[in-house]
């Protein structure tokens, strides 16, 4: 009898999973492994591959590895993961988090303003940005280097990637505040204590407490926003669409610019591979090096 | 920190920490205009007559884009289909992860660990990876779908309603599916995490209390799992809201375009751009992931902590 209930219990969870699993497989497990399979193969939208694709092994990928525009694509996806997520990211969001921490006054307000980029729509935040960008001595960006006697610039050609990488800091700076902003609450306050009634200085506490106990906290934070940013898409089509010039093709953009403009979809595929074995390594490394709870 | 600092009276000391004060202050004041200054724009923008591509104070303040919007045809079509696509797509997310999540907390199978890393790896697969093949899937579904609406129905107008719905491919049901789809990893986890904070003893006493199962679930379990649905169904609307890649991949026709989508190709007009028109759209778009964000802050911690052991 108990056997019978225990055995009845498990086939109710297996059936209670089933609809949520069938989706994600459906969506996201078998189009990744389809992914791989696609890659070995000259599939076209367009010309002769389009009507009888077949498969040409590793072709896709030697071409890959010989194409200097797929070098360039994951140079600028490490500059851009780099540059907004390990460093712009995180450096105003800890900045924030310590300051918001301080017994000032406006505490709620400057949190609202913080975290009003992080709620936006990708797709408005290029349409912000392309506002705030905009070349001519009217552009808003214009006039505030005006103040500093900087010429009117085409921000968005001249220094492309910058440009990205500010708007994606911008809209970051709220996540790695909220995150950092509970891991530094959650050290215990007799520590401090202990370590100031034994006459450490603020910089001592600061490297040697404060730091080390925010370890977990940071690794997570980079772990999410690595993966996050890696995947971006809308942000940076509706700011550029990878251009001028290649200069801002993120490895996201450059597999839409090589399935769907230029309509080689095996090809593409091989870049997604490279992609998805990318973000796997950086979760399976996340997962066993620390040791994430389920 | 030597001898003169000793010697700072205690007016000296008070007007050292109005300086760290003042700065603290200073360094808010500018993350915080970083962050501001392009929605100053956008909203003066929305409500100036003349509004154009640069920031600047209205001549007079008018509500007209507004007004525009809904009475401009296309303008309301693309809030609906967005609403009703991402309301859809949420409400299939969080009733799936709400069985699953339950499952996957309360079982003690083999397949519960495996299970869960393996969510976590579907998480941060990157969605552009995906196109390519998710795109022939859904063509593939599509051409089922398709094959057996023309068999069911006869009639061509009936036809063409049933296939605009339920299609893969420019249409909507295959767009919601994906969406929930891409929210249910994190849907998933968020549940059961607010299930694991359930004791399990609390069903089995309303189970020999002769509550049935349904009444169980309806009066114990729903009711105590409240914030995580809120949580989960939050993040999964601010996420499927968001998205820009799937309805540019799943949508061609101008009947079925949501916002991002109808405020892309609106913007690409480079010929005539109406800033009014766009700004305002923009803020009615940005309004409602704004709000959600709001409540969904306080959880916000609680689910990207899958747990992190030191």
């Amino acid at each position: 009898m108990q056997l019978t209930y225990e055995r009845r219990k498990q086939l109710t969870y297996r059936f209670m999973m089933t609809p949520a699993l069938l989706l994600m497989f459906i969506f996201i497990v078998f189009p990744a492994f389809y992914a791989f399979s696609l890659s070995l193969t000259n599939e076209a939208l367009l010309g002769f591959a389009a009507k009888e694709s077949s498969f040409v092994g590793l072709s896709n990928f030697e071409r890959l590895f010989a194409d200097p525009l797929f070098w360039n694509s994951l140079k600028v996806t490490l500059l851009f993961v780099i540059g907004s997520a390990v460093i712009g990211q995180f450096l105003l969001g800890f900045l924030s988090a310590v300051l918001l921490l301080r017994p000032i006054r406006f505490k709620a307000m400057f949190n609202a303003m913080i975290c009003l980029p992080n709620a936006v729509p990708e797709m408005v935040v290029g349409f912000l940005w392309i506002s705030m960008y905009a070349s001519g001595e009217y552009g808003t960006l214009n006039r505030i280097v005006a103040w500093f006697g900087v010429d009117p610039q085409q921000w968005l050609y001249s220094f492309p990637l910058m440009a990205i990488i500010i708007v994606n800091t911008w809209r970051g700076v709220a996540f790695a505040m909220i995150l950092l902003t509970s891991g530094l609450s959650s050290i215990p306050k007799d520590i401090y204590e202990a370590a100031r009634v034994d006459g450490a200085s603020d910089r001592q506490i600061f490297w040697r407490i404060t730091i080390p106990m925010l370890m977990p906290t940071i690794f997570l934070y980079m772990f999410v926003s690595t993966v996050t940013t890696f995947a971006i898409f809308g942000l940076v089509y509706t700011l550029s669409r990878g251009g001028p010039a290649n200069s801002t093709e993120i490895l996201g953009i450059y597999i839409y610019n090589q399935s769907f403009t230029a309509f080689q979809l095996g090809y593409g595929a091989s870049v997604a591979v490279v992609s998805l074995v990318v973000s796997m390594l950086i979760g399976v490394f996340y997962v066993r090096m620390f040791k994430v709870e389920v | 920190m030597s001898i003169a600092s000793n010697a700072i009276t205690t007016n000296g000391t008070s007007q050292k920490m109005t300086k760290s004060q003042f700065k603290t202050y200073l360094t808010l004041i500018l993350i915080s205009l970083y962050c501001m200054v392009p929605f100053i724009w956008v909203v003066l923008a929305s409500v100036d007559p003349k509004a154009s591509q640069f920031l600047k104070i209205p001549e007079s303040v008018s509500m007209d884009h507004y007004w525009n919007l809904f009475a401009n045809q296309s303008g309301l079509r693309w809030i609906l289909n967005s609403i009703v696509i991402n309301v859809s797509a949420t409400i299939i997310a969080l009733v799936f992860a709400g069985f699953g999540g339950y499952a996957i907390s309360r079982t003690k199978a083999w397949w519960k660990l495996p299970l869960l890393y393996a969510i976590i790896l579907v998480r941060i697969v990157p969605p552009p990876a995906l196109i390519v093949p998710v795109y022939k899937v859904m063509l593939t579904l599509n051409d089922w779908v398709n094959a057996l609406i023309n068999a069911v129905f006869t009639d061509v107008a009936t036809q063409q309603t049933m296939s605009r719905a339920f299609s893969f491919v420019d249409g909507y049901l295959g767009l919601i599916l994906i969406l929930a789809a891409m929210q249910l990893p994190l849907a998933i986890w968020i549940m059961k995490t607010f299930f694991d904070a359930i004791p399990i003893d609390y069903e089995e006493s309303a189970a020999i209390d002769g509550a049935t199962q349904w009444q169980t679930v309806r009066k114990v379990l729903i009711p105590l799992a409240m914030p995580g649905f809120a949580a989960a169904g939050l993040f999964a609307f601010i996420n499927a809201w968001g998205d820009f890649l799937m309805p540019l991949m799943f949508t061609s026709s101008p009947e079925l375009q949501t916002l991002p989508l109808g405020l892309f190709r609106a913007f690409l007009r480079v010929d005539a751009i109406d800033y009014g028109f766009l700004t305002a759209l923009a803020v009615i778009y940005t309004l409602p992931a704004v709000i959600a964000f709001s409540f969904a802050r306080k959880f916000l911690t609680q689910t990207f902590s899958g747990g992190v052991k030191g």
